[in-house]
């Protein structure tokens, strides 16, 4: 046993002794070790209710960010009450026991605090991030809404009319927005990656108060989620006030997740919608790998060849010498269970999307077909190495990296083992996930056409 | 505590901002001069200049560079404003010499190849029709043109399909010459560097450029508005509108520019300011609701920004003047005057919570002409704010019968609802979105 763990085992020993007998064992903690991350370390803990908290004490400024990560995403709704967890994402900052309407956004802005939330298919989150003497206030609201959000009705009608106009900012009036929630709609038919995180805009104005505190119930308790805190703390301090402040909530019943795995598709679907653009685009989805999947990283660096910079494939074909595309770009869905491996590009006026797929087409073929360059890889994973360590830049940063890999792989320092992952693809190794994920059959094509067409 | 400030050959300027946290370095490079010094038809000259530097030089290509630039970890950006441009760039650290030494080579002797310039032009007339698939962007050119019509600040910094089709490589080598100078230059290194490393790779980037002297500002003072003006931009089929109210705002050197930016940051600057609440709270009305003052080296725009659906276009943007009118009549309360100097106050932790962030703190105050303690006052400067200081200045700054306001939405079914919203309209103009 290392001397840093004897540390913690024995502070661990001495808050829950200072508890006393008649703590509950639901504020007692326990220790489960050190997770290596850049030149520090992720430090985990539990409370006896469930509650996961994730310490990376970074002095680098007087700040931190704490965040809580609750497992429930889109994945966990069900047909006809889509939108239910982004929807939460908006109700939390509403009236709790403790806290009137709008007071909640009030202790956080006269803190000086920056506040957001973020809702996807697997997971939500909330943060704070505050001045380093603040930790209290992000403890005390924190759990307040975790366990004693108040939903009325008149809370509930004026948060699904702004997630209405959110969805018609999001997706009714954005091209891309509209094209991306038909490819996923069009690419699952039985897995809940199928509808929209924000929800069908039919099921937004159906909620009701009852189907929000059902669904708070549910999946807003200690032991479905996990405290992320970075930053200038101390954790003695962030375990004492953690377990003051969360201690006395129970942990909740979670259902067993009743998830159809999505089957394979076995011919290519096409969809094409008009809309008012000037240009036409086009949207694939190829059948990805989950986030935990060996082939996840490996296809993250064919696509940076493929689609990353100026220098990549596809830019410098269709962009530089066809001269027929305006914006493109290309993403590996990072989703607990396998996605999609998207491509979007827009064409330039006069061209349309034949031309685009014809290119695409063709630049597909070559990378299942032969080696990509020596120095197409190296560069592919400079590019994926920039980016990990600008995630790295701030608390709030390092934060969201430790809580996302955390909640969908189990691992808070999973951008780094990736970043190895990156370093360790070879030539041949492209070529087989080109092989095994660019397959005609296995995808979706979406096309979006000017009204005027 | 502002970046070192150290002085370069010719009469550049470097900042240094240096933290070891992450093995990163990002370099700045500005210039003096920005798109309000373009010839008159040749809109979209300096950015299409700064673009053109990557674009090859001496013994590489444009394909060359963009390779050379991934394989070194790095990753480089333009951004031109009214008064200056800055070629932002980042480099991870274990390539920070070989990063400023293609820097050296591209700003040392820029191709500008006919061909290359013929291909940018392109993909910029094709950027131009793309963006008018983004409402926010057309109203926000539309604010701009509304507010500042006549003024230089009117102009954009993209162009024009016309402009930009017009620009030769005469017109690039003759501003590349102009702008990309020793006195001209405003360095900046954050990150994973020290301040003698800065200075050396400074120096040597520096001798890259030609002599020349520090471009002068000439810009005049923007007139100020009369009437309320209504720009209509007609897009069909929108479910949704984007609705920008506005005047002329603040100068950073104006005696009440922090009161009026407390006022301001009351009305629309927070999640429980009181366009948030009447608008997104209470009401469901918009996504976001917010009023913002822009700043830049001569007095800027203040704007109040919502997007509601169609059908509550009419009556939020009656809301809105109403609740403008009550901020310029009854000013801003002392409970709200106290909360709002505590969030700011408190919030300028994240301010400064990254060298880059600092860094440009520095470089906004060099190349804005910022007063030389507007960021590190801060703190002490929103604090000495008072209520009556605050109203003073709402009620000097707006005036809510003098604006313009820009509504993106369906002609057919909106515009006529807008107008019978707004009293004492003076003037009504409809744009097609597409009509440049």
């Amino acid at each position: 046993m290392t001397r840093d763990v004897e540390k913690r085992l024995k502070e661990v020993e001495k808050l829950n002794h200072a508890a006393g007998g008649d703590a509950k064992p639901n504020a007692l903690w326990s220790y489960e070790g050190a997770v290596p991350f850049a030149d520090s370390a992720v430090q985990r803990y539990r409370l006896g209710n469930g509650l996961r908290v994730l310490v990376l004490v970074d002095k680098s400024a007087p700040v931190f960010s704490y965040m809580t990560w609750f497992n429930v995403g889109s994945r966990h709704e069900k047909p006809g009450k889509t939108g239910l967890a982004h929807l939460f994402e908006h109700l939390m900052f509403n009236e709790t026991e403790a806290f009137k309407a709008g007071e909640f956004d009030r202790k956080l802005e006269e803190n000086g605090a920056e506040s957001n939330a973020a809702t996807w298919v697997d997971w939500t989150y909330y943060y704070e991030n505050l001045p380093s003497d603040r930790l209290a206030l992000a403890v005390k609201l924190e759990s307040e809404r975790m366990a004693r959000l108040v939903l009325r009705e008149p809370q509930v009608a004026s948060e699904k009319e702004v997630v209405a106009n959110e969805r018609r900012y999001r997706v009714e009036d954005d091209v891309e927005g509209a094209a991306n929630e038909l490819l996923y709609k069009t690419a699952f038919t039985k897995h809940p990656y199928q509808w929209p995180t924000i929800g069908w805009m039919s099921d937004i104005l159906g909620f009701t108060p009852e189907d929000c505190a059902a669904f708070y119930r549910t999946f807003y308790a200690p032991n479905n989620a996990t405290v992320v805190i970075v930053g200038d703390v101390r954790e003695s301090d962030v375990l004492a006030k953690v377990s003051a402040g969360y201690g006395a909530l129970e942990a909740s019943t979670l259902p067993v997740e009743d998830t159809h795995p999505e089957p394979p598709q076995g011919a290519e679907r096409r969809e094409s919608i008009k809309k008012p653009t000037t240009t036409e685009k086009i949207m694939l989805g190829y059948r990805g790998p989950a986030l935990g999947d060996a082939d996840h990283a490996t296809l993250s660096v064919l696509n940076e060849v493929l689609f990353g910079g100026r220098a990549s494939r596809m830019h410098r074909a269709l962009v530089i010498d066809e001269e027929i595309a305006s914006d493109l770009r290309g993403w590996v869905s990072t989703f607990r269970d396998p996605g999609l491996y998207e491509m979007y590009v827009s064409a330039r006026a006069g061209h349309g999307t034949d031309d685009i797929e014809r290119v695409l087409a063709a630049q597909l073929a070559k990378v299942k077909e032969s080696p990509v360059t020596d120095e197409e890889l190296a560069r592919a994973k400079a590019r994926l190495e920039l980016g990990v360590l600008q995630g790295l830049d701030t608390a709030n940063g390092k934060a969201e990296q430790i809580g996302f890999y955390e909640m969908v792989l189990g691992d808070p320092a999973a951008a780094f083992r990736r970043l190895d992952a990156y370093r360790r693809a070879g030539p041949g190794d492209l070529m087989r996930v080109a092989r095994r994920y660019l397959v005609d059959t296995e995808r979706t094509v979406v096309r979006i056409l000017p009204e005027a067409s | 505590m502002s970046a070192a400030k150290i002085a370069l050959s010719g009469g550049g300027v470097l900042y240094v901002e240096e933290s070891h946290a992450v093995p990163l370095v990002s370099i700045a490079v500005s210039f003096r001069i920005g798109a309000t010094s373009d010839p008159q038809g040749k809109d979209g000259l300096a950015r299409i200049t700064t673009r053109m530097i990557r674009r090859g030089c001496p013994g590489l290509t444009s394909q060359q560079v963009d390779a050379e630039i991934d394989r070194l970890g790095a990753e480089m950006s333009v951004d031109v404003s009214a008064s200056h441009l800055t070629i932002h760039t980042q480099v991870i650290k274990r390539s920070l010499g070989a990063w400023v030494d293609l820097l050296v080579r591209l700003f040392g002797g820029p191709t500008f190849a006919e061909d290359e310039l013929a291909r940018l032009r392109r993909e910029t007339a094709a950027e131009i029709i793309e963006a008018r698939d983004s409402d926010r962007a057309l109203a926000h050119l539309a604010f701009r043109r509304a507010i500042f019509a006549g003024h230089p600040y009117a102009r954009s910094a993209v162009g024009t399909a016309r402009s930009v089709e017009s620009i030769t490589v005469a017109d690039v080598r003759g501003a590349f010459e102009r702008t990309c100078t020793r006195g001209n230059l405003v360095l900046g290194f954050a990150g994973d560097v020290t301040a003698e490393e800065a200075t050396r790779l400074g120096e040597r980037f520096t001798a890259a450029l030609r002599e020349g002297p520090a471009h002068k500002d000439d810009v005049p003072e923007p007139a100020p508005l009369a009437g309320r003006k209504l720009v209509f931009v007609d897009k069909p089929e929108r479910t949704q509108t984007q609705v920008l109210i506005g005047a002329l705002g603040t100068w950073p050197h104006d005696p009440d520019h922090v009161p009026f930016s407390v006022a301001c940051s009351v009305l629309g600057g927070t999640f429980t300011s009181r366009l948030m609440r009447e608008v997104r709270s209470k009401r469901g009305w918009s996504y976001g609701a917010y009023a913002r003052l822009a700043i830049e080296r001569h007095r800027q725009s203040f704007s109040m920004w919502t997007f509601p659906a169609a059908t509550d276009t009419a009556a939020c943007l009656e809301l809105e003047l109403g609740m403008l009118r009550d901020f310029v009549e009854k000013g801003v309360t002392p409970r709200e005057t106290t909360f709002m100097k505590k969030f700011l106050g408190r919030s300028h932790a994240f301010d400064i919570d990254t060298a880059t962030k600092r860094l440009h703190q520095s470089l906004d105050v060099d190349l804005l002409g910022l007063p030389a303690d507007y960021y590190d006052g801060y703190v002490g400067h929103v604090e000495a704010v008072t209520p009556d200081a605050a109203n003073a200045s709402i009620g000097a700054r707006l005036s809510p019968d003098n604006l313009r306001i820009v509504v993106v939405g369906t002609k057919e079914d909106l515009f006529d609802k807008v107008k019978e919203k707004i009293p004492d309209l003076a003037q009504a103009d409809v744009v097609p979105f597409d009509a440049e």
